[in-house]
């Protein structure tokens, strides 16, 4: 392989893409997604009031912190048993219980436990909003990032409301966004510059030139790659606060993104042009965006259908991983994602050169 | 040595046998036309020997390169000018070249002069999509020599092309022919052959029917003979084959009633028509 080839066919089509229309859609869709889904969920610059119940029997900084945050009312709950019916009763978004030691222990660093009520009465968002606070405070009080144990309670949950059961919308919310980045670039980006050059026969002259196709085709994937990596790349940063295992997410991320460009090398091997791609992308896109959406629990075998998709193993690898649950099942996961991909990669190979 | 040499060149697609069994060479600085119907075999022999499609069978060697075998050698001996108009219409002239450069690591300053060359140093940084169709022909032309070949194949580089830019693409060939590089040219145009070719070869259903030079080829299947046209508007045709021609000719410039004078050799499209059976242009 002919590195400085591959850099000068990445770098043409790093460039052209922009000036393609509908890649930069697909290349932006992403970050306008995510846009939405901060307009939506309220942080600090847009909170809504938020009335919280606190019971904090030795008083806490904590408390102090949370009474000075704008648009925020505490309501002081006589006990920490009368803090769920006072959540409810005022249909207050959350309650805390801190306990008597605790800003001592935070001191300390001993990462005392804080119990959240979060009331699930509420709407999605606002329940996103009051975590987010609390995140906020808890680290701003300590001064570090990993301060205490919060241990998050749902009051008045709903049976069978699995969509709910997301502990953090945004912890469900940025890798959906991260599949439908990684989707663009396997149903659209990638697909779209090795079909573009048989459309309009550039081909031709890229294979009379001194790249050989595995140049090319190396080009194209690394074109794929670096879009993803800095679409992906701004969504995890303005997320950070969310990854609690960074090595585990990039590795997930890494592994996810191969996947991605092979299913783009093997979708612009079998397309033959733009009109095909625009057809069948959404399609493919559909399928691999489908399983990162919080289970609605359709019926039983829809879910089960999703264990097909190896995007499903992603998203929940992606998930694990961000939280920072180290368990068995994050490794069969990635395990499952790394056959996938090997898979996708042989497939595109064979689709490739099978014109010889 | 030989620029190009082809031994029963053959490719077959499914049950269509495009080229069938072609031999020939082209020595080094000759400008080699191919000339051939739509689906003779052009195309096609300029695939496998620019190393872009395996032959069925046979053997070529261009620049001393095995077509097959030493296709990596091979490329950056070679520029190709495509029947299409394959450039990067979303980037500009200079663009497009600097792409070309990068691939064939070449200086790039070699763009400009070759931007100049062309004649598009003015309208370099204009987006190709708003080239007309001349500028479209002369940046490809361009881009197949930016890396100073030793051959160039030009497929059909004048098709649908107006008059004025025609010329200057075959005034481009001469250029390239002087300056030593070997031209693989395969057209339509007859008189484009002629004028431009030291060589030609009818190509028919994927095989050579003739291959010499114009002059040649038009003097074996050309009839000889003179047409002269009278000031009273008639006509005489005077078959030159043995001194009677000689004195009849003279008898008639005596008579002073002579108002033009032609020999009847054939056109390369009246041989074509004469090996292949049709018109090029049919």
């Amino acid at each position: 392989m002919n590195f400085s080839v591959v850099s000068a066919i990445t770098r043409k089509d790093v460039i052209d893409a922009i000036r393609h229309r509908y890649l930069l859609t697909a290349l932006v869709t992403p970050l306008f997604v995510a846009l939405l889904f901060r307009v939506m969920l309220p942080g600090d610059d847009n909170r809504k009031p938020q009335s919280l119940v606190v019971h904090a029997a030795a008083g806490s900084g904590l408390v102090a912190e949370l009474r000075n945050t704008p648009q925020v009312t505490i309501v002081e709950a006589a006990s920490a048993d009368a803090t769920v019916s006072e959540v409810q009763k005022r249909k207050a978004v959350g309650g805390l219980v801190v306990p008597a030691n605790f800003d001592a222990d935070l001191a300390a660093g001993n990462q005392p436990q804080l119990t959240i009520y979060v009331n699930n009465q509420k709407n999605l968002f606002e329940q996103a909003a009051f975590r987010r606070l609390v995140n906020q405070t808890v680290r701003s009080v300590a001064k570090q990032p990993e301060p205490a144990n919060l241990v998050w309670v749902d009051v008045d949950k709903k049976e069978n409301d699995p969509l709910r059961d997301a502990a953090n919308m945004e912890q469900v919310f940025l890798p959906m966004l991260l599949i439908l980045t990684f989707g663009m670039t396997g149903a659209f980006v990638v697909p779209l510059l090795i079909v573009e050059e048989k459309e309009k026969r550039t081909l031709d002259f890229l294979l009379s030139s001194p790249a050989s196709l595995n140049d090319i085709i190396a080009g194209k994937a690394l074109t794929g790659v670096v879009y993803t990596l800095l679409i992906g790349g701004v969504l995890v940063v303005i997320n950070r606060q969310l990854i609690r295992n960074w090595p585990l997410t990039i590795l997930t991320l890494v592994l996810g993104l191969v996947f991605v460009v092979g299913v783009g090398l093997v979708v612009g091997s079998l397309l033959k042009n733009t009109m095909q791609v625009n057809t069948w992308a959404s399609f493919v896109l559909i399928v691999l965006l489908a399983p990162s959406f919080p289970s609605i629990g359709i019926t039983a075998w829809f879910d089960k259908a999703m264990h097909l998709i190896p995007t499903y193993y992603l998203s929940e690898a992606l998930r694990l991983s961000m939280a920072g649950t180290i368990t068995s099942q994050l490794w069969i996961n990635l395990a499952v994602l790394l056959g996938c991909t090997c898979g996708v990669f042989a497939g595109a190979w064979w689709a490739l050169h099978r014109r010889g | 040595m030989k620029a190009i040499e082809v031994e029963n060149l053959s490719r077959t697609f499914n049950s269509l046998r495009a080229v069938d069994n072609i031999s020939f060479t082209v020595d080094v600085g000759e400008i080699f036309g191919f000339l051939g119907h739509n689906g003779a075999g052009k195309t096609t022999t300029i695939r496998m020997l620019s190393g872009q499609l395996r032959p069925s069978s046979g053997r070529g060697r261009v620049a001393d390169c095995d077509v097959v075998a030493e296709q990596q050698r091979l490329r950056p001996l070679i520029g190709v000018v495509s029947e299409h108009q394959n450039l990067y219409e979303r980037m500009s002239g200079r663009e497009n070249l600097e792409f070309a450069a990068r691939l064939y690591q070449q200086d790039m300053a070699r763009v400009d002069a070759v931007l100049k060359q062309v004649d598009l140093l003015d309208r370099a940084k204009d987006k190709v999509q708003n080239y007309s169709n001349g500028m479209k022909q002369r940046l490809v032309i361009a881009r197949s020599i930016l890396h100073r070949p030793q051959i160039v194949f030009l497929d059909e580089p004048t098709r649908g092309l107006d008059p004025v830019v025609g010329r200057e693409i075959r005034r481009l060939i001469v250029d390239m022919s002087k300056e030593g590089v070997t031209i693989f040219l395969t057209t339509h145009y007859m008189e484009e052959a002629d004028q431009l070719c030291d060589r030609v070869a009818f190509l028919s259903e994927g095989r050579i029917v003739a291959l010499d030079t114009p002059a040649n080829l038009k003097t074996a299947h050309g009839k000889q003979q003179v047409n002269v046209t009278l000031n009273n508007g008639e006509s005489v045709t005077v078959a030159l084959d043995g001194e009677a021609a000689g004195r009849e000719l003279q008898q008639l410039l005596s008579t002073g009633q002579v108002k033009t004078l032609h020999s009847a050799e054939a056109t390369l499209e009246d041989v074509f028509v004469e090996l292949a059976g049709r018109r090029l242009s049919e």
